[in-house]
């Protein structure tokens, strides 16, 4: 990780996160949510700003899913306020349409659409809820295609790519909808390890292009590669949060010690 | 523990396989003696009922006769099929005024011709194919057959559809032997391709009602005369019923089943227990419900043939059977699916129409074709309430006075008829579900 591409790209990184500062994209103040009796997020303040790319860990259970899940409103959160590219979610069907449109997701299990090809699962939401001609619909899929370096797979059916090859389809899939954050849900942990470099590098390269980001992930060099801020979360609470290497070389709460202690 | 091996291995013939008939035999049909018995036993049952079929239904049977005494001079073991065949037209047609029978044979070949093109290569469009065929098809071929007098919007109708099958027999010409789609041809040959999208619509839309407009006054000098629905009859009922059914009972079994499964509390318990009270009555009780009950409920002066009432009682009856379907299909599709969909801004109808309900649709295609068949067989029942089928006049031929008592075969008949159409419908949903197969894993 010394030569002179990536240390440019991460001055590139460093300006456009500096730049971007002021504008903030995402916030969350006191956001609570119940399954049931179940307190799953408790009183979680965050605050994301344009261009900012954030890492969020902790054990299982611990709430990482849902509290990105509140913010495209797969879930549905109880107390607090969520306010995403400056729309409230609330109940309005129309507010909820629209930040989809905004926030693209990748999933663990991808999500694709099998009955759909490549190109077909890319085209559908550019071309049903864009409205762009399907030509150009097209050509601005096979234009992800590319930046995620499968175009020769576009007439496939998702369920005759590998696992990573898939999962950088369902990237592409998100991106062809040119959102302005990225959400992802432990987008390797479903993948063969041979397979998990060739998506974690497809994020690598999304993140130069100075897209928000917010990643669920447990991949700790990841992390500290691209992460402006690391969250670590467990029980609901957001219990540490800091810049990646004071986290992982300094980390002053317990839990969290015993956490990468045993991740690490 | 060392090993040395001292003796090498001999090489032995192969066992007999499943690649040869003998080692087929030998697997399958003789592998202990209780099976080679079975086997016997069985060959021995197949071999005498063949037999007897045979001798009764083709080597000894009659053809040409006048009447079944004539059969019995000629051969009295054989089957006497001059009788069918002498009731051919009343077995097909029913009672329908021999001099129209054409029109029925017209509504054939129409909807021959409009749904040719969903199995033709190259052909582009087939969901609007099959969308118009279920939609605009029944008012022609209704009024086709009916005839009389039509009113406004049977007119619109009609122009509708004939509007629709003259495009699509065009798109479907262009598909197939030069490429492409009716609208782009219409469009290049008339060199505006280089116009904005706008323009172009426009041109079309114009295009279209100029045809509509066309269509709609030469069709208004054109009436058949009236055949009462009392002359329907035969197979040609069967398949108007079975039609108006299948084709009705699959978006309604949609319908009903989303509604199961609607957040809204209204609709949700209003589309179960039609379900529910639908899916707990026989068939036959609906039936006898609709032709009794039915004009209660209508306004005074208000009078729904026969026909249309069992028609309407056969389609909710088999959309609450199809929903009960359509329910297990959509939850046998994973939530991911539903969460893909949303991410990429997708809302309810079109997260349901391009991404669940085709995969659970096609997950569901054997059990569709099989309620399909229950369907077409089911309309037998029809004949209890007083209706022509195909069954009903097919037990007549023994009360008709040449053919007196002529039983056997008019059922042999009868039943070889829905073997060749239920087998022929079950086999083309194998293919069906081979071919819409994309290799996915879950
Ligand atoms: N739909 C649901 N209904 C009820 N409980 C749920 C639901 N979804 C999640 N939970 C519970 O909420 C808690 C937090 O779940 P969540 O998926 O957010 O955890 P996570 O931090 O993402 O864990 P993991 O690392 O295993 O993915 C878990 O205890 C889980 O059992
Ligand atoms: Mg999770």
């Amino acid at each position: 990780m010394t030569d002179t591409k990536t240390q440019d790209a991460f001055k590139a990184r460093e300006q456009l996160a500096s730049a971007a500062s002021s504008e903030v994209i995402i916030d969350l103040n006191k956001v609570n949510k119940w399954f049931g009796d179940f307190h799953v997020l408790k009183d979680i303040d965050l605050i994301v700003h344009k261009g900012e790319r954030i890492v969020i860990c902790g054990p299982s259970g611990s709430g990482k899913s849902t509290l990105i899940r509140c913010i495209n409103h797969l879930e549905e959160h109880q107390e607090g306020t969520i306010i995403v590219d400056g729309i409230t979610l609330d109940k309005n069907l129309k507010h909820i349409d629209h930040i989809r449109t905004e926030v693209g997701m990748v999933f663990q299990s991808f999500n694709l659409f099998p009955h759909l090809s490549v190109l077909e699962n890319l085209t559908l939401g550019p071309i049903w809820v864009r409205k762009m001609p399907k030509s150009e619909a097209r050509a601005n899929a096979m234009k992800y295609l590319e930046r995620v370096k499968i175009p020769e797979q576009a007439d496939k059916f998702p369920g005759q790519l590998s696992g990573g090859q898939q999962q950088r389809v369902a990237i592409a899939r998100s991106l062809c909808m040119n959102p302005k954050i990225m959400l992802f849900d432990e987008p390797t942990s479903a993948l063969d390890p041979e397979m998990i470099k060739e998506v974690l590098d497809v994020m690598v390269e999304l993140a130069d292009t100075g897209m928000t980001m917010i990643v669920v992930t447990h991949e700790m060099g990841f992390a500290k590669t691209i992460a402006d801020r690391v969250i670590f979360m467990d029980e609901g609470d957001i219990v540490e949060e800091n810049e990646p290497n004071a986290f992982f070389d300094n980390p002053r709460h317990e839990r969290t010690k015993l956490f990468l202690s045993q991740i690490l | 523990m060392a090993f040395v091996k001292t003796t090498p291995s001999m090489a032995r013939k192969a066992p007999l396989s499943e690649g040869t008939l003998l080692g087929w035999l030998r697997l399958n049909l003789f592998a202990s003696v209780f099976n080679s018995i079975l086997t016997v036993f069985v060959l021995f049952i197949i071999f005498f009922t063949v037999k007897a079929l045979w001798i009764w239904g083709i080597a000894d049977a009659v053809w040409v006769a006048d009447t079944r005494r004539e059969c019995f001079n000629i051969n009295i073991n054989g089957a006497c099929w001059a009788g069918i065949i002498a009731w051919l037209d009343g077995i097909f047609y029913g009672r329908y005024p021999r001099d129209e029978l054409w029109r029925i044979n017209l509504g054939g070949i129409m909807l021959f011709i409009w749904m040719a093109p969903l199995w033709l290569p190259r052909v582009q469009g087939k969901i609007l194919v099959g969308l118009s065929t279920v939609a605009l098809y029944p008012f022609l071929a209704g009024y086709l057959f009916a005839g009389g007098d039509k009113g406004v919007f049977m007119q619109i109708m009609v122009t509708a559809a004939i509007v629709a099958l003259a495009a699509n027999i065009a798109n479907a010409a262009i598909g197939f032997f030069i490429n492409g789609n009716l609208p782009d041809f219409i469009i290049r040959s008339i060199r505006q391709n280089e116009a904005p999208e706008a323009r172009q619509r426009n041109i079309l839309l114009a295009i279209l009602a100029a045809l509509f407009i066309a269509v709609f006054v030469w069709q208004m000098n054109w009436t058949v005369e009236v055949v009462s629905w009392t002359r329907w009859g035969g197979l040609f009922l069967t398949f108007v019923i079975a039609g108006i059914g299948i084709a009705s009972a699959l978006p309604g079994g949609i319908l009903l089943a989303l509604g199961r499964r609607s957040k809204l509390t209204v609709i949700r318990v209003l589309s179960t227990s039609f379900i529910e009270v639908f899916r707990s009555v026989p068939l036959i009780t609906v039936l006898f419900m609709a032709t009794t009950m039915f004009p209660l409920f209508m306004p005074e002066g208000f009078v729904l043939n026969k026909l249309v009432q069992v028609i309407i009682a056969v389609c909710l009856f088999n959309a609450c059977y199809l929903a009960e379907t359509v329910r297990a299909g959509l939850q046998a599709i994973p939530n991911g699916q539903y969460e893909g969909a949303h991410t990429i801004g997708l809302g309810y109808w079109k997260t349901m129409g391009l991404i669940i309900m085709p995969q659970a649709l096609k997950h569901m295609i054997p059990n569709i074709v099989g309620s399909f068949i229950g369907l077409l067989k089911d309309t037998t029942l029809v004949s209890i309430i007083g209706l022509f089928d195909v069954l009903t006049i097919l037990r007549s031929i023994s009360k008709d006075g040449p053919w007196l008592g002529l039983h056997q075969e008019a059922l042999v008949f009868g039943a070889m008829l829905f073997f060749v159409l239920c087998f022929a419908m079950s086999k083309y949903s194998r293919h069906l579900e081979a071919k819409l197969s994309t290799g996915h894993k879950n």
